[in-house]
C-alpha cells in the first residue's frame, strides 16, 4: 500500500510540476514557478521514499511482496541483497526513476542559472512521469497473493501448523500464506559487478535524456544556438557514464561470466552501445555549433534521436520481442508495459520532430563558410560515420523485427554482420580522428597540414610494415591498423603540444589517443587470439600452444557450493596457478562456469572450465569401431560385425514397450574365437547397457554408444567401453579436467584505451562546464 | 557547397547499399534439416534435443555431439564446436546455427530456449511456503 501510494504521489507531483513549469514557460508567472519547484521536490522525495521502502522490504525479507520473493533470499550477503533492488524489471525502472529524480535536482539549479529552468524541467518532468507510469503499470510493490491468488489465498480456519500467514479479511476468514524464503538472485549475477555495473549504466541512461531535454527546451524557447553550449558538458557526462557502464559490463562478461571475450554483439550489449555512439556523434557536431554556429538542425536531430534510441533499446531488451533469437531469455513484461514503451517512443520522438519541423523555417540559416579542409567538415564526416555505425547496429539488432515484417518469420543476423559493417567505419573514424586534429576551424593552411602529416604518416607506415612482417595479411585489417596508428601518432604529437600549453585543453586529444588504443586492442585481442580446448588428466602435464605447459593439480572448495580447479601453468621461466571455478546451481539447475584470467602486461592467459570427467578407477577405456573393423586390445582382437536389430519390434516400440539392440562382436585371442553380443536394452524409456564377458579372454565389453547409419550401413559405428585385466582398480579416482585455454595478446590496450578515452571526457566536462559558468556570468 | 551536397548524397547512398548487402549476407534464416542438406548455407534450425539418443562431449576435440529433431520430425546428428551449452537440460527447444557437412550438422552456435522464469512459478511458490 505505502509503496504504491508513494509511486502514485510521485507521479501526480511530477505531472503538476510539469504543467506548472509549462505555464511558467508560457507566461513567466512567478507563482507557478514555486508550485513547480515544490511539487518537483515532492516527487523527488516520494521517489526516494518508495525506493528506500523497497530496499527496506528487501533487507527485512518481506516475502509477502512478489518482487522481494522473486529476486532475494535470506542467505544473500548485504551488498548483493541491496543489488536485488534492481535485479528485476520493476526494480530497474525504480532505479532509473530514482536517478532521474535526483539528477533533475542538479539540472534544475544548473538550468535555472542559465535561464532555462522552466522549459528544461517541463520536459524533464514528462520523462520522470513516464518512468513512474511504468511503475504504476508494473508495480514493484505487488503483493504475492495478487500474483498467485490460487496458491496463496485460503479461506476458513488456519491449521495450527501454519504460522506464516496474514489475514486478508478476518471477518470472512480469508487469509494468505506467506513464503518463508525467496527465490534468490540468479547466481550468474551474484558477484560484485552486480553492485557496480547497473548503477553506472543507469546513471548513463538517465543522463542521455539531458541533451534531449535541452534540445526540446531550445526549440520551445526558440533559442537555436544557446542550448548547445549549455547541453554540451552534460552530453559528455552522459557519454562518460554510459561508456563506463558499457565497458564494465564488457569486463564483467570477460572476467566473471566466461563468455570468452568482452564483446559478443549481444542485443543487451548493443542496446547501450547504440545510444552511446549517437551521443559521441552528437558531441562532435555540438562542438562545431558552439564554435561556428553550424549544424543547428543536425544537433536537434541527434539529440532527439539519442534519447529515442535509449527508449528503443529499452523496448528491444525489455519487451520480449527478441525472445526467440537471442541468447538472453527476455521476460515478457506484459501487454501494458509493451505498449507503454512503444507509445512513449512515438510520443517523445513525435513531439521532438514536430517541434523541429514547425520551427525549421525560422531557424537562422547561418551562412557558414568553411572549406573541405576545415575542422567542421572533418567533425561532420566523423559524426556521420559514427552515427552510421550506430544505424548498422540498430538494424542488426532489430533484424528479428525487420525480417518478421518483411518475410513473416523472424531471423537474426550473424555476428559477422557487425564486424563487416563496422570495420570500414572504424577505418574512416580513426583516419578522421587523426586528420581532423590537424585541421583548423573554417579553413586550414595546406602547408601546415602537410607539415603536420609527415611525421605521423612515416610512423604509421613503419607500424604497418611491422604488422605485415608479423604476419597480418588481410587488407582491411591492415588499413585499420594503419589508420588507428595514424590517429595515435597525430594525437600523441598534438596532445603533447597542447598539454605543454594548457593541460585543461588536452581532453580531446587524450580521448582520441584512447580511441586509437582501443581500436588496436580490438585487433590484437580478438583478431590474434589463440584458443584450444584441452583435457587435463590430474597430475599429468600437457603442452598447449606449443609453449605453455598445463597441469591440473586438483580441486578445492571455494565455498559451500563452488569448486576451484587449480591448474599450474608453466611458460618458459614463468610459473603461475590459475583457478577457474564451477558450481552446480540449484537455481538454474545447471553447472555455472567461471573463468580465471592471468593478466600480464602483453597478454592475458584466459582459462575457462568446461567439465570435470571422473572415472571409477577401473581401467575403463573406450574404443570406437566401424563396421567390419578390428582393433587390438592388449593382444585381444575385437571386431565389430554388425548391429542386431532382431529384438527391435516396431509396434512394441511405439507402444513404449521394451526392445534391445545388440552389437555383434567377434573376439579373437590366439587360436580361440567367439562371438559376443553386448546389448542396449530399453524398457519403456529406461535404458540399460548389458555388458558381456569373454569366456576365454579376461575382458568385459559394454556398449557405450550406438551410432548406426541407415543410409550407408558400412559407416555404422559402435563405441565400446571395456575393462581390461590387471586394472589397478579400487585405488585412485581418475579425474580429467576439460578447459578452454586462450591467449589474448595485448588485451590491456582495450582497457587502457577505454580509461584514456574516459579520462579525456572527464577533462572535457570540467573545462566545458567552467566555460559555460564563465560565459553565463558575463 | 555543391561538392559537399553531392559527396554527402553519395556517402549516404553508399552506406545504404553496403548496409543492405551485408544484411542480406549475414541474415541467417530459419530452416529445417532438409534445407540445410540441400542449400549448403549457414542456417539456423529450431528443434528439440532427442534425449534418448547419445549425447556426449568429446574432451579431445572439444566438441559436443547430440541428436536433434527439427520441427518436421527429422533427426540429425549435431556436432557443436564447444561444451554442452548452459541450460541444455532445461531447454524446451534448441536453436542450432550452422551448416550441413559430412552427414552431420555442424553448429557454430547453439541457443537454448528455456521456460521463462515465471512459467514454473506456481511450483516455486508452493515450495517456498
Amino acid at each position: 500500500m505505502l509503496g504504491q501510494a508513494l509511486v502514485l504521489f510521485a507521479f501526480i507531483s511530477s505531472l503538476i510540476s510539469g504543467v506548472s513549469y509549462y505555464l511558467n514557460h508560457k507566461r513567466g508567472d512567478i507563482v507557478n514557478l514555486n508550485v513547480a519547484r515544490y511539487s518537483y521536490h515532492a516527487a523527488v522525495i516520494s521517489v526516494m521514499g518508495f525506493c528506500s521502502f523497497l530496499i527496506y522490504l528487501i533487507l527485512t525479507h518481506q516475502f509477502q511482496y512478489t518482487y522481494v520473493w522473486n529476486y532475494s533470499s535470506t542467505d544473500l550477503p548485504t551488498p548483493l541483497l541491496i543489488s536485488t533492488f534492481y535485479a528485476g524489471q520493476e526494480g530497474s525502472f525504480s532505479l532509473w526513476a530514482l536517478y532521474t529524480a535526483i539528477i533533475g535536482v542538479v539540472l534544475m539549479g544548473y538550468a535555472s542559472r542559465r535561464n532555462y529552468e522552466s522549459s528544461v524541467m517541463f520536459v524533464w518532468n514528462w520523462i520522470l512521469a513516464f518512468l513512474l507510469l511504468m511503475l504504476i503499470v508494473k508495480n514493484p510493490f505487488e503483493n504475492i497473493w495478487e500474483a498467485f491468488p490460487k496458491e496463496i489465498i485460503q479461506t476458513g480456519p488456519i491449521p495450527p501448523t501454519v504460522t506464516n500467514f496474514l489475514w486478508l479479511d478476518e471477518v470472512k476468514g480469508i487469509w494468505a500464506q506467506i513464503p518463508q524464503e525467496g527465490r534468490s538472485l540468479n547466481p550468474l549475477l551474484q558477484n560484485y559487478w552486480m553492485v557496480i555495473h547497473p548503477q553506472i549504466l543507469f546513471s548513463g541512461f538517465t543522463a542521455m535524456a539531458i541533451p534531449f531535454v535541452f534540445a526540446i527546451a531550445g526549440l520551445l524557447k526558440r533559442d537555436y544556438q544557446g542550448w548547445v553550449r549549455i547541453a554540451k558538458p552534460w552530453s559528455v557526462f552522459a557519454a562518460t557514464a554510459l561508456g563506463t557502464g558499457i565497458i564494465l559490463g564488457g569486463y564483467w562478461a570477460y572476467e566473471t561470466l566466461g563468455w570468452g571475450g568482452y564483446w559478443g554483439w549481444d542485443p543487451v550489449e548493443n542496446s547501450s552501445l547504440i545510444p552511446w555512439l549517437v551521443c559521441i556523434g552528437l558531441i562532435h557536431t555540438m562542438m562545431s555549433q558552439a564554435r561556428s554556429g553550424a549544424f543547428v538542425k543536425t544537433n536537434f536531430v541527434l539529440s532527439i534521436l539519442a534519447y529515442m534510441l535509449v527508449l528503443y533499446s529499452t523496448f528491444l531488451t525489455r519487451s520480449g520481442v527478441l525472445g526467440e533469437t537471442s541468447v538472453h531469455s527476455f521476460v515478457d513484461p506484459g501487454m501494458y508495459a509493451y505498449w507503454l514503451l512503444l507509445s512513449v517512443i512515438f510520443l517523445f520522438g513525435g513531439t521532438g520532430f514536430y517541434l523541429l519541423l514547425s520551427r525549421m523555417k525560422e531557424m537562422p540559416n547561418v551562412k557558414i563558410e568553411h572549406s573541405i579542409y576545415s575542422r567542421e567538415f572533418a567533425l561532420f564526416l566523423g559524426a556521420y560515420a559514427i552515427c552510421l555505425s550506430a544505424l548498422f547496429i540498430v538494424i542488426g539488432t532489430s533484424a528479428p523485427i525487420i525480417t518478421q515484417i518483411l518475410q513473416g518469420k523472424s531471423s537474426a543476423v550473424d555476428t559477422s554482420f557487425y564486424v563487416k559493417t563496422t570495420l570500414p567505419i572504424g577505418i574512416a573514424v580513426s583516419f578522421l580522428a587523426g586528420f581532423g586534429q590537424l585541421l583548423w576551424w573554417k579553413n586550414s593552411n595546406k602547408n601546415k597540414i602537410i607539415q603536420g602529416l609527415i611525421l605521423p604518416l612515416i610512423l604509421s607506415v613503419l607500424f604497418t610494415v611491422v604488422m605485415v612482417l608479423i604476419g597480418v595479411t588481410e587488407i582491411q585489417v591492415l588499413l585499420f591498423l594503419f589508420t588507428a596508428g595514424f590517429a595515435l601518432f597525430v594525437n600523441l604529437i598534438i596532445g603533447f603540444q597542447i598539454f605543454k600549453g594548457d593541460p585543461k585543453y588536452s581532453g580531446g586529444a587524450l580521448s582520441h589517443i584512447g580511441l586509437a588504443f582501443l581500436f588496436l586492442g580490438f585487433v590484437s585481442s580478438e583478431g590474434f587470439d589463440r584458443m584450444e580446448t584441452v583435457s587435463l588428466e590430474r597430475g599429468k602435464p600437457l603442452q598447449v600452444f606449443s609453449d605453455y605447459q598445463l597441469t591440473y593439480v586438483g580441486m578445492k572448495n571455494v565455498d559451500a557450493e563452488r569448486y576451484g580447479f587449480m591448474v599450474d601453468v608453466e611458460h618458459g621461466k614463468e610459473k603461475f596457478t590459475v583457478m577457474p571455478v564451477m558450481h552446480y546451481s540449484n537455481y538454474t539447475q545447471n553447472v555455472l562456469r567461471h573463468p580465471d584470467v592471468k593478466n600480464m602486461y602483453t597478454k592475458d592467459f584466459y582459462i575457462a572450465p568446461m567439465s570435470l570427467e571422473e572415472s571409477d578407477g577401473k581401467q575403463e577405456s573406450t574404443i570406437s569401431l566401424l563396421k567390419g573393423e578390428t582393433k587390438n586390445l592388449q593382444g585381444i582382437q575385437v571386431k565389430f560385425i554388425d548391429y542386431d536389430f532382431s529384438n527391435m519390434d516396431k509396434t512394441k516400440m511405439l507402444e513404449g514397450g521394451g526392445f534391445s539392440i545388440g552389437a555383434m562382436l567377434e573376439i579373437r585371442s590366439g587360436e580361440k574365437v567367439e562371438q559376443l553380443m553386448p546389448l542396449m536394452k530399453n524398457d519403456g524409456g529406461q535404458v540399460n547397457y548389458i555388458p558381456v564377458k569373454s569366456t576365454f579372454a579376461d575382458i568385459e565389453l559394454k556398449i557405450n554408444k550406438l551410432q548406426p547409419n541407415r543410409e550407408d550401413p558400412t559407416k555404422s559405428r559402435v563405441e565400446l567401453s571395456f575393462v581390461l585385466p590387471n586394472g589397478n582398480s579400487q585405488s585412485v579416482k581418475l579425474e580429467t579436467l576439460v578447459v578452454e585455454a586462450s591467449i589474448k595478446p595485448l588485451i590491456n590496450l582495450v582497457w587502457v584505451g577505454t580509461i584514456t578515452l574516459l579520462v579525456g571526457f572527464i577533462i572535457t566536462i570540467v573545462r566545458r562546464s567552467q566555460e559555460t559558468r564563465l560565459k553565463s556570468q558575463v | 557547397m555543391k561538392i559537399k551536397v553531392i559527396l554527402g548524397s553519395l556517402l549516404i547512398l553508399a552506406a545504404i547499399v553496403f548496409g543492405s548487402i551485408s544484411f542480406m549476407e549475414s541474415n541467417i534464416e530459419y530452416g529445417d534439416f532438409q534445407t540445410a542438406i540441400s542449400s549448403n548455407k549457414k542456417i539456423q534450425v529450431k528443434g528439440e534435443w532427442v534425449r534418448e539418443m547419445e549425447s556426449d562431449f568429446d574432451a579431445n576435440s572439444g566438441k559436443f555431439t547430440f541428436y536433434m529433431k527439427d520441427d518436421n520430425g527429422e533427426v540429425l546428428r549435431v556436432i557443436f564446436d564447444g561444451a554442452k551449452p548452459n541450460n541444455f537440460e532445461l531447454a524446451t527447444s534448441v536453436v542450432a546455427k550452422g551448416k550441413y557437412e559430412n552427414d552431420c550438422f555442424h553448429a557454430s552456435e547453439i541457443l537454448t530456449k528455456c521456460p521463462s522464469k515465471y512459467e514454473g512459478d506456481t511450483e516455486a511458490i508452493k515450495k517456498s511456503l
